[in-house]
């Protein structure tokens, strides 16, 4: 199984950095989101619609990123100590097991 | 899939809410059953909503030069039930439009209807569907997390779509533009999200057998396997 998972990681990494590069082979690639696309897109079709709500509240750049990596730190963060505690368990359960021979 | 804050219509972002409104009740009621009746499950719960927090901070690259994020609710969906993750992904959503800049509250009801409900129980209903067929696990979670996925973002497309019909050629017309927007960037990151959550959930029958052995997951093959 520990194979296994290797060759999904590694198949994802393979992914997302292949992606980069052929992404960015293309003319005018920024890489922008797609949800910015999509609102060009609203647009285009109905040029004269206004967002009638602003947000309350917009970080300023830095701090966005900042807040960004926030998001990810905690879920990384959570996700990490969950896998990190059952293996852990189980390493725990084994040594016992072991030592009860 | 966030449709940014104030660009639907006050009836739809109205019509949103009060339909996505329901499921988050109920899905805070679920929760709460599940962690009262089975408390062993709480720090599972709490990963997968932890998956959800981080892979849709992510902002991944495309081949198209552009860029979007997974969602990360297909993981939960099949392991909780479609039902609970409605909350978990407002939680993320209402972090992103409060804090982020990225969504919006106006927007809330219909994001959370396409990445919290949509998502989610489309994932869990294909990872159902594939295992009455007998296919392989790996193969169904790779399935249901990948195509949860892009659900969410078809949902998305529905819904600007329904919001801004295309003047000549209406409401699919305007579906077909908005998918076109969407698909080829969410095509590899859908791929990528649903390794990931075959990686997990194979880490899960490794080391997990006793909670997904409570959760009856993945039906009865785990609890032969857990022993093992």
């Amino acid at each position: 199984m520990k194979a296994g998972n290797g060759g999904l990681l590694l198949l994802a990494v393979v992914l997302v950095v292949g992606s980069v590069l052929i992404g960015s082979r293309r003319e005018g690639a920024e890489f922008a989101g797609s949800d910015g696309q999509a609102m060009e897109a609203v647009a285009a079709i109905q040029p004269d619609y206004r967002p009638w709500f602003g947000f309350i509240w917009e970080p300023p750049p830095e701090i966005a990123s900042g807040l960004f990596a926030l998001q990810a730190a905690l879920g990384a963060g959570g996700l990490g100590y969950y896998l990190g505690f059952k293996r852990g368990q189980a390493r725990g359960r084994r040594n016992r097991a072991d030592a009860g021979d | 899939m966030h449709i940014t804050e104030g660009f639907l219509p006050p009836l739809h972002a109205a019509a949103w809410t009060a339909v996505s409104l329901p499921f988050v009740v109920a899905s805070a009621w679920r929760i709460n059953r599940l962690m009262r009746d089975q408390p062993q499950i709480k720090l599972l719960l709490a990963a997968s909503g932890a998956f959800a927090f981080v892979i849709s901070a992510l902002k991944l690259p495309s081949v198209t030069g552009s860029c979007s994020h997974a969602t990360g609710t297909g993981l939960g969906a099949i392991l909780f039930g479609p039902s609970v993750m409605a909350l978990l992904g407002t939680i993320v959503l209402a972090f992103q439009a409060l804090l982020l800049a990225h969504g919006g509250i106006t927007t809330l009801g219909a994001n959370v209807f396409s990445m919290a409900i949509v998502g989610p129980w489309v994932a869990y209903g294909l990872l159902r569907g594939a295992r009455w067929l007998n296919a392989p696990l790996a193969a169904s979670v790779f399935l249901a997390a990948m195509l949860g996925d892009l659900a969410t973002y078809s949902a998305t497309a529905g819904q600007l779509a329904l919001a801004f019909p295309d003047p000549a050629s209406g409401w699919v017309g305007s579906f077909i533009k908005f998918v076109g927007v969407f698909a080829p960037t969410q095509l590899p990151l859908a791929v990528v999200e649903g390794l990931l959550t075959v990686a997990i959930v194979n880490f899960l029958r490794e080391y997990s057998g006793d909670e997904l052995q409570i959760l009856k997951f993945p039906s009865q093959t785990v609890a032969v396997e857990a022993r093992s």
